[in-house]
């Protein structure tokens, strides 16, 4: 597997980097591209599609490249990783958003990465602010069941909760995801999804929620609670609403954290990431603080003792956590990219999807997923 | 970090060659750029922490009222549950996996004597000393371990001088986990529960025992009453064979009536205590089902004929006639029934119809019907008919007298005998009384008419017979039946009178009272048999008794006798019994 990777921060440094990336004749088949709205997706996929390469892309939050020439972090950038994969080991393909509900987008994704490969492993990315992580994730597991390796995020719009995209090689969905499928005969995934947030003050019980539209809490209207318990304004929400997300509490101590990530002030209510079921009993919950980059870091070594090779890293962290870390996020992605000193690429997203080492897939909020992708030597 | 960077600008300052100074110029760079990323950092969480400040606080704020607000509900569900823990009228307790108690509640420590605090890691030994069972501690232990709860546990414990019975429940504690971490038991006081029902089982055995006495006396007073209905029956009848005017005639049947239905009274209270008694036993013995019916029939085709109703008996052609069975129980159940069926019945018939329902080797069922078109029987009385004291509540129980055992009692017989009975009814148009009995086939062959003709031929002129019997009044009625009969009658006041008068006189037969003074029947038969020894000679001998339970029978032909006649008796069952003995 060649790899190489590029950061700019517009469309022309990005033509000009793919030329000189190309240049000593090296021809990618796929590429990893997460990036800001602002720099012209159109004329990002334009450009890609003269390039005949697969891609696997969606607008941002922030960014993150780290490699041995450079360690960056943007807002508002572009990173790339370009791959030559194994033809035949992988495909990608973009669904439309116009097959709602999210269960019914996840479901398409299942099936067709079920006639793809025999074992398939799915990278996925979602957007469109509607859309509900849990549901896509259920969807997909729907027809590949709970066990398979599946790690992806919600595409973000550099905190604006305006509009999000996914993108191939080909085309640019506001409303969609976008799936890149392996095959786990040839190719080893594994990862963690680590968040670190803790559970603030008494139960609360959601008394009024439509999947993933949350209508009142305690027979209040979620949104004046919100506003309410963390003293803001309409209009801090939902980016603030994000760092302080309702923990679920479930039966089986699974908690599960669910973000903001719109409001309706007309309904005074809040939609979330992912499903917040009618009846269940949830916290308000918060980062502790600092001190969860060193949970993180412990998390990450302990996951390297584990699976200390890979060929490359891609990571989903939410944009809470780069709003609460701020510049020391770079911490807990630095100890990620030292221990392997792999290409690291990922951004900041508005949801993660991703298996805690074996466990099932879950659709999670506030988390550092990390996914390490290896190909396997027996047939390199 | 600022140290560092200072004292690379001071070596700067030093550097006299500007070759040198460019190479050390990039040392200084490399530690601004991290001096200025450290910094970036620390002013990030100086601002955030100046951002977060209020949404945390406001956060806190809120939550905390709402975490008081949990913790007063909890305060006051903990009171409550203290509350109950304390009044529930019960002894409840905790205890561990080691079974030593952890809680007990108020009336557990007051029970035991000791405060409720100082109970708290102590064995059920430390609590009671006097405890030295273990069954309680392994049923404990067994639902500890199974984690089953287990209930009414019953047990006697002695405390403070005090004994005292408990009922306990028991039940395993389970944690989030659902391990097994304890168990809970609750114990009730039964002691005054215990107490009631040892009083309750004496009780029960007194009423038992009354129960038996008053049957005993019942029969024994029924018995009693049998001798002075015998004297008015008797002497009736043989007044009603003198001349009387049409006034004294009418009278005279009426005490005849009202003494005939006193005797039906005591007869059914007799069955009654007997059968409640347990003491009634059926006496299967051969019978001919048409001699018994043509008996009933010539009493209630009479009686009917009063009313001016028809009565017809219609027995199936495959009926067998010879049967063994208790004749006269199964004469006292169709006696009841026709006897019934013409009390409620003013216009119209009686109908009997006898049909066998099945025939297996040497048993038969047989199917008996009374059939009435009286005013019949409303459906809400139907089913408690059969029961004791049961009266129809209709007009007709005013006009018509009785125990109400009648049915209970036929009922109770079908029962004895392995039969049933039954009735359908409809109001204002009549009933069905049915009832089935099982018989066996006898292979006597003995017909009708052969009983009939030896019946008709008989013939006592101037034989003697001898009377003993010390009621004057019975006396009188046996020798004028006897007389009336054709017998030389010759009379005797007791056993020894009459023994001496059996010395005397060459009789043709004897009839020996069972209850005389000086000897008694048995005694006199036994004598009697004991001189004829070694001759050929036998006098018949019939017994007198008002005695009628099964049994008696055995015991006078044990004593020699050759047959018996119940009190009281009528002029055609003494001839009969005498035809009986001596052909």
């Amino acid at each position: 597997m060649i790899l190489k990777t590029i950061h700019t921060d517009s469309i022309k440094g990005f033509r000009q980097a793919w030329s000189d990336n190309t240049d000593d004749g090296f021809h990618p088949n796929a590429a990893i591209i997460f990036s800001s709205v602002d720099l012209g997706l159109r004329e990002l996929v334009d450009f890609l599609e003269t390039k005949n390469v697969s891609v696997f892309g969606c607008s941002s939050c922030g960014e993150f490249l780290y490699d041995s020439q450079d360690q960056i972090i943007t807002d508002g950038g572009l990173v790339c990783l370009m791959m030559t994969l194994i033809p035949g080991s992988f495909e990608i393909k973009l669904f439309n958003g116009n097959v709602k509900p999210s269960f019914n987008l996840g479901n398409e994704i299942g099936k067709w990465a079920g006639e793809v490969f025999k074992k398939p492993a799915i990278l996925v990315l979602g957007s469109g602010l509607d859309t509900d992580g849990e549901q896509l994730v259920k969807g997909i597991q729907h027809h590949t069941g709970n066990e398979i390796r599946m790690f992806g995020g919600l595409a973000g719009d550099d905190a604006r909760f305006k509009e999000t995209f996914v993108f191939s090689g080909k085309t640019l969905e506001n409303n969609g995801a976008i799936a890149l499928v392996l095959n786990t005969d040839l190719y080893e995934i594994n990862g963690i999804a680590t968040s670190g947030w803790v559970s603030i003050g008494a139960d609360k019980i959601i008394t009024h929620s439509e999947g993933n539209v949350v209508y009142t809490i305690d027979d209040q209207p979620a949104l004046d609670v919100y506003k309410d318990y963390l003293n803001v304004r309409d209009t801090d929400l939902p980016e603030i609403g994000v760092e302080y997300p309702l923990l679920i509490k479930k039966p089986d101590s699974r908690d599960i954290l669910r973000a903001v990530i719109n409001v309706d002030t007309a309904k005074k209510s809040l939609i979330f990431a992912g499903t917040v079921p009618n009846g269940a009993v949830v916290t308000f919950s918060s980062s502790p603080g600092f001190e969860i980059i060193e949970d993180t870091r412990q998390k990450v070594n302990q996951f390297y003792n584990q699976n200390s090779e890979t060929d490359m890293l891609i990571l989903f962290s939410c944009m809470a956590r780069h709003n609460a870390l701020g510049p020391t996020i770079s911490e807990e992605i630095n100890e990620a990219w030292q221990n392997w000193a792999k290409p690291l690429i990922g951004f900041f997203t508005y949801g993660e999807i991703g298996n805690n080492y074996t466990a099932a897939c879950d659709f999670h909020n506030e988390t550092f997923t990390m996914v390490s992708l290896k190909q396997k030597t027996d047939v390199a | 970090m600022s140290h560092k960077f200072l004292s690379l600008i001071e070596d700067l300052s030093k550097i006299q060659n500007p070759e040198d100074f460019a190479g050390r110029l990039g040392s200084v760079i490399d530690e601004l750029k991290k001096f200025n990323s450290e910094y970036d950092k620390l002013l990030f969480k100086y601002e955030r922490s100046s951002k977060e400040k209020n949404i945390l606080s406001s956060l806190l704020i809120r939550t905390s009222a709402d975490l008081k607000k949990v913790s007063d509900k909890l305060k006051i569900r903990a009171e409550e549950l203290s509350t109950l823990l304390t009044t529930i009228p019960a002894y409840v307790y905790f205890k561990d996996t080691s079974l030593k108690y952890m809680i007990v509640n108020q009336p557990f420590a007051e029970m035991a004597g000791i405060p409720a605090d100082q109970i708290t890691g102590k064995t059920i030994y430390d609590i009671f000393p006097g405890y030295k069972n273990t069954a309680y501690l392994d049923k404990e232990a067994y639902s500890i371990e199974s984690g089953f709860a287990l209930y009414d546990i019953e047990e006697e414990i002695e405390h403070t001088g005090r004994k005292r019975w408990v009922n306990s429940n028991i039940a395993p504690i389970r944690n989030s986990e659902n391990q097994i971490i304890g168990l809970i038991g609750i114990s009730w006081d039964i002691t005054e529960r215990k107490l009631h029902e040892e009083e309750l089982r004496l009780s029960k055995e007194l009423a038992e025992a009354g129960t038996i006495a008053k049957n005993e006396f019942i029969a024994s007073i029924s018995h009693e009453f049998r001798t002075p209905m015998n004297g008015i029956l008797g002497l009736s009848e043989i007044l009603k064979h003198s001349v009387l005017t049409h006034e004294q005639l009418d009278l005279l049947n009426g005490i005849i009536s009202s003494a005939e239905n006193l005797l039906v009274l005591l007869n059914d209270v007799l069955d009654f205590s007997a059968i409640e008694a347990g003491k009634m036993e059926m006496d299967y013995q051969p019978f001919m089902l048409d001699r018994v019916m043509e008996d009933i029939s010539l009493v209630m085709k009479m009686k009917a004929a009063e009313k001016s109703l028809a009565y017809n008996i219609c027995i199936a052609e495959n009926v067998p006639n010879l049967l063994i069975g208790d004749s006269q129980r199964f004469r006292q159940i169709m006696i009841n029934l026709t006897n019934n069926a013409v009390k409620f019945t003013e216009k119209g018939k009686i109908e009997v119809h006898i049909s066998q329902l099945e025939q297996s080797g040497n048993r038969t069922n047989l199917r008996f019907e009374v059939l009435d078109t009286g005013s019949g029987i409303p459906p809400e009385s139907l089913d408690s008919l059969f029961k004791v004291f049961s009266r129809v509540k209709q007009d007709r129980s005013k006009l018509i007298s009785g125990t109400g055992l009648g049915l209970s009692i036929c009922k109770k017989l079908t029962d004895l005998m392995g039969g049933q009975i039954g009735v359908e009814s409809t109001l204002g148009k009549g009933s069905l009384f049915w009832f089935i009995l099982p018989f066996t086939l006898s292979n006597i062959q003995k017909n009708k008419s052969q009983i009939a003709q030896s019946f008709e031929t008989s013939s006592f002129s101037k034989k003697l017979v001898l009377v003993a019997e010390d009621n004057l009044i019975n006396q009188r009625i046996v020798s004028y039946q006897l007389t009336k009969m054709g017998f030389e009658v010759d009379l005797a006041e007791d056993g020894q009178q009459a023994l001496e008068k059996y010395h005397a006189r060459k009789f043709d037969l004897i009839i020996l009272d069972i209850q005389m003074p000086v000897m008694n029947g048995y005694q006199v038969a036994k004598a009697i048999r004991t001189d004829e020894k070694g001759t050929s000679r036998h006098l018949a001998i019939i017994a007198l008794t008002a005695n009628a339970m099964k049994g008696d029978r055995e015991l006078y032909l044990d004593a020699g006798m050759d047959g018996y006649v119940s009190k009281p008796f009528t002029f055609e069952t003494l001839q009969q019994t005498i035809i009986s003995v001596l052909h």
